[in-house]
């Protein structure tokens, strides 16, 4: 049997359900990306900014993001913030895996970035996308908790134009 | 500066004082034998053994047992030098609790052994890791820099 370049229409009933999945996803990415709940995880210096960032002048409530509680079970988003050890690394994971679908990740810190002020250590790894997708990154040494306003004004304009690295990998 | 003075008559003069102030005394021992004996002595007017540093002179190494009380907050300081041939020294656990962690530390990150401790584990790094990083012969090698763990690569 011949192969067929001819290029065929859809037909009406897969116009319908293509125009009411981009709906649905419209409406999915707008509630996802204006409601992130994050998870703290502070190990060091970068967790302090990060307590600046939910308090009352840098007030994080008003991009939705609300520090509701410390539980893995019921948060989108989780602020790596602090060196991360190769002790360490595993316990992130076990936290990370726990988080339900979509989960967001945002490395705050240049340790969290390259490595840092301990780059080429013997016990810290460099840089934490060697071990998990991470969708915004924030550097210095620590960063100001503006830049964590400004990190996460990115990752809801990554999330309404399904740019996040959970929606690439299909866990949306 | 009493506490001194008992000292050495319990171990017949056997030390050699470095300081001796008010609120601060250092002492130093060359026999580390004496350092169990000494520590009962200290027993009746220091409460706490305060913290545990080790200084890497190689080939020999200086542990710094630092005592204090809560009462007045009174400093004292053994110093004890072991050498080479027998990195060990006997364990204060017995008469001071918070030796169990500040010795296991020491043997975590200098490899010290301290016999009679009753559970000598690493406390900072992992079970498996390579050698004692704080050592001055400790060299950041391929072994230790691709070193992952467990289960996890990276």
């Amino acid at each position: 049997m011949e192969e067929s370049n001819e290029f065929s229409y859809p037909g009406l009933y897969e116009v319908v359900f293509m125009k009411a999945e981009k709906f649905i996803n419209t409406v999915l990415n707008w509630g996802r990306s204006n409601s992130l709940w994050p998870l703290t995880f502070g190990t060091s210096c970068c967790a302090i900014e990060m307590m600046t960032f939910g308090a009352t002048k840098v007030d994080a409530d008003r991009l939705g993001v609300l520090f509701n509680g410390d539980s893995p079970r019921q948060s989108d988003l989780i602020l790596v913030s602090g060196t991360i050890t190769k002790k360490m690394a595993r316990r992130l994971l076990n936290v990370y895996e726990q988080m339900p679908d979509p989960k967001y990740v945002i490395a705050v810190g240049a340790c969290n970035v390259s490595g840092g002020l301990y780059h080429d250590s013997y016990n810290t790894i460099e840089g934490i996308d060697r071990i998990m997708p991470v969708d915004v990154f924030i550097p210095g040494c620590p960063p100001r908790p503006e830049e964590f306003l400004d990190a996460v004004r990115v990752l809801q304009k990554l999330i309404k134009e399904n740019r996040s690295k959970a929606q690439k990998n299909g866990n949306s | 500066m009493v506490t001194v003075d008992k000292l050495k008559k319990a171990v017949k003069g056997d030390i050699e004082v470095l300081t001796e102030e008010q609120g601060l005394s250092i002492i130093r021992i060359n026999n580390k034998k004496l350092l169990k004996k000494l520590a009962w002595q200290l027993k009746g007017e220091f409460d706490i053994l305060y913290s545990l540093t080790v200084v890497d002179y190689s080939p020999s190494f200086e542990l710094n047992y630092v005592f204090s009380n809560y009462s007045n907050a009174d400093l004292f300081i053994i110093k004890v030098n072991i050498d080479e041939k027998d990195f060990s020294v006997d364990s204060l656990v017995d008469i001071f609790n918070s030796a169990n962690w500040e010795e296991r530390e020491a043997y975590d990150l200098f490899g010290i052994k301290f016999n009679g401790h009753p559970d000598l584990r690493r406390i900072l790094l992992p079970e498996d890791w390579p050698g004692h990083p704080l050592r001055k012969d400790f060299k950041v090698d391929d072994e230790v820099r691709n070193w992952t763990g467990l289960d996890l690569k990276f």
